[in-house]
């Protein structure tokens, strides 16, 4: 079963963002998605999440999978600690053992163990965006939808949430579907990378990162060649 | 019990004795236990009172009332807070009826309620009256405070509505009722006090106050005055013992 965009159209007031826009996913990998800032990355994120509806289209393979939600913003319930927001989610789903295990393996890979009891006050926000991924790889998902979720934290906290980020899915590799419009990131995490046009979205680019996450640095020639077709197929 | 002070509460306990002692000096000045008597023959009063024969009784209803009014107007104010916090119409009719609960002299309140109840009852229902609309207002400020895109991360990971309500409606609106309720009892304990002086029933501070205001026993009027103080305090206590419990998450 394959995860496809058939023939999308969604208005958002008198903009067009989507006119018969098509788009089939690689299971198992990392597809990147970027875009100028408006030109609808997060409703399409929606509409595969089932968040909001598109006008008309079909999507195929999302409703038979369970998604995880990586959001822009954290939304960790205030009143519940690191480890209760973790379970959260998995009550419905597992016996309290097996939930216990699971939370606790994911403390341990996202490195919270120091923090598992603390509240999201007492967190900074690159930490509670940790603990929302944690939330992500813990619900029993096929397929994980990310919106920018590095978004304003400073370029250390990124690439450390991006080494974590990607070991993990090295553990587990789920489909990945991440929107951002930071070039950087995409260029770090991809294992397919589409640039969208401004409304209506047109794929201006689609490309395959093969090089291996390990060896993947942002000074190297080759992912400084795509970063220049990026910026290009950005700039129209 | 080892108590131990801080320098703010050292001023505090300053500001005490300055009241004890303006007070001491007006009662030295008025030289007449029908005017002010002194704070220590206030104290052995109030001390007197605890063992009379009728204490339990008098104070124990006025109690009892409050209790009465405040859980009425707990049920009420929490069933159309939640109403008036979900429904923008239900809001936008329940508002002008908390203005005029509000805005209304409670006097007038308690000069209708001697006509219409019995005089055990016009305490409770001033005191559910006076209660009411801040349980009610707070309770629909916490369902409204509720960020929904907590809700939309819930349904997503499917998280059942049982849960969802037990789970993130609840303890997002239990510091509201919470501080509601504190605010309401402040308030309550004061309304219903007058409701006794006024409607004069069997039983109750109120109407031992105004008894002793009667047959001008002075001290008695402060002694009853503070046992109605002590009341309120404890009550206060045990809701902002309450309280913590539901806010310990918050920075």
């Amino acid at each position: 079963m394959s995860l496809e965009i058939k023939n999308l159209h969604k208005n958002f007031g008198n903009i067009s963002l989507f006119n018969d826009f098509s788009f089939a996913f690689h299971e198992g990998t990392i597809t990147c998605i970027l875009g100028p800032s408006g030109c609808g990355k997060t409703t399409l994120l929606n509409i595969m999440g089932g968040i909001i509806k598109a006008d008309s289209g079909q999507l195929s393979g999302f409703h038979e999978k369970a998604i995880s939600y990586i959001f822009q913003d954290p939304r960790l319930l205030p009143w519940l600690t690191v480890g209760e927001n973790i379970e959260f989610v998995l009550k419905g789903d597992m016996p309290a053992e097996q939930r216990h295990k699971v939370t606790g393996q994911l403390i341990r890979l996202m490195e919270l163990e120091d923090f598992a009891g603390y509240y999201p006050s007492k967190l900074s926000g690159g930490m509670r965006q940790r603990v929302s991924i944690a939330r992500a790889f813990a619900y029993p998902s096929d397929v994980i939808l990310m919106d920018e979720p590095l978004k304003g934290l400073d370029i250390k906290l990124k690439l450390n949430l991006i080494r974590i980020f990607s070991r993990m899915w090295q553990a587990d590799r789920r489909t990945v579907i991440f929107v951002t419009h930071d070039v950087d990131e995409a260029l770090l995490l991809g294992s397919d990378i589409i640039v969208l046009s401004r409304p209506p979205a047109m794929i201006m680019l689609n490309e395959r990162v093969d090089i291996p996450y390990e060896t993947r640095s942002l000074d190297s020639g080759s992912l400084r060649d795509m970063e220049q077709r990026m910026m290009a197929a950005l700039g129209n | 019990m080892k108590i131990s002070f801080t320098g703010k509460q050292y001023i505090s306990l300053a500001s005490v004795i300055f009241m004890l002692i303006v007070w001491k000096i007006l009662s030295l000045h008025f030289d007449s236990d029908f005017v002010l008597p002194s704070p220590e023959k206030t104290l052995i009063t109030t001390l007197a009172l605890f063992g009379d024969v009728s204490f339990l009784a008098t104070a124990g209803t006025t109690i009892l009332r409050g209790l009465a009014g405040f859980i009425i107007s707990g049920v009420l104010g929490i069933a159309t807070g939640i109403l008036t916090g979900i429904n923008p119409y239900v809001n936008a009719f329940m508002r002008p009826i908390l203005v005029t609960i509000r805005s209304v002299p409670v006097v007038s309140i308690i000069l209708l309620a001697l006509i219409w109840f019995h005089p055990g009852a016009v305490p409770v229902f001033i005191g559910m009256l006076t209660m009411f609309p801040f349980i009610s207002t707070n309770v629909s400020d916490g369902i409204r405070s509720i960020d929904p895109e907590l809700v939309v991360m819930a349904n997503f990971y499917r998280v059942s509505r049982k849960r969802i309500v037990r789970e993130l409606y609840i303890p997002a609106i239990m510091p509201f009722i919470v501080s509601g309720a504190s605010s309401a009892m402040g308030i309550g304990w004061r309304a219903i006090i007058i409701g006794e002086v006024l409607s004069q029933p069997h039983y109750g501070i109120g109407t031992m106050m105004q008894n002793a205001q009667t047959f001008l026993n002075v001290d008695a009027v402060i002694a009853w005055t503070i046992i109605a103080v002590l009341i309120s305090y404890v009550f206060e206590k045990v809701i902002r013992l309450t309280e913590s419990k539901f806010i310990m998450w918050r920075s």
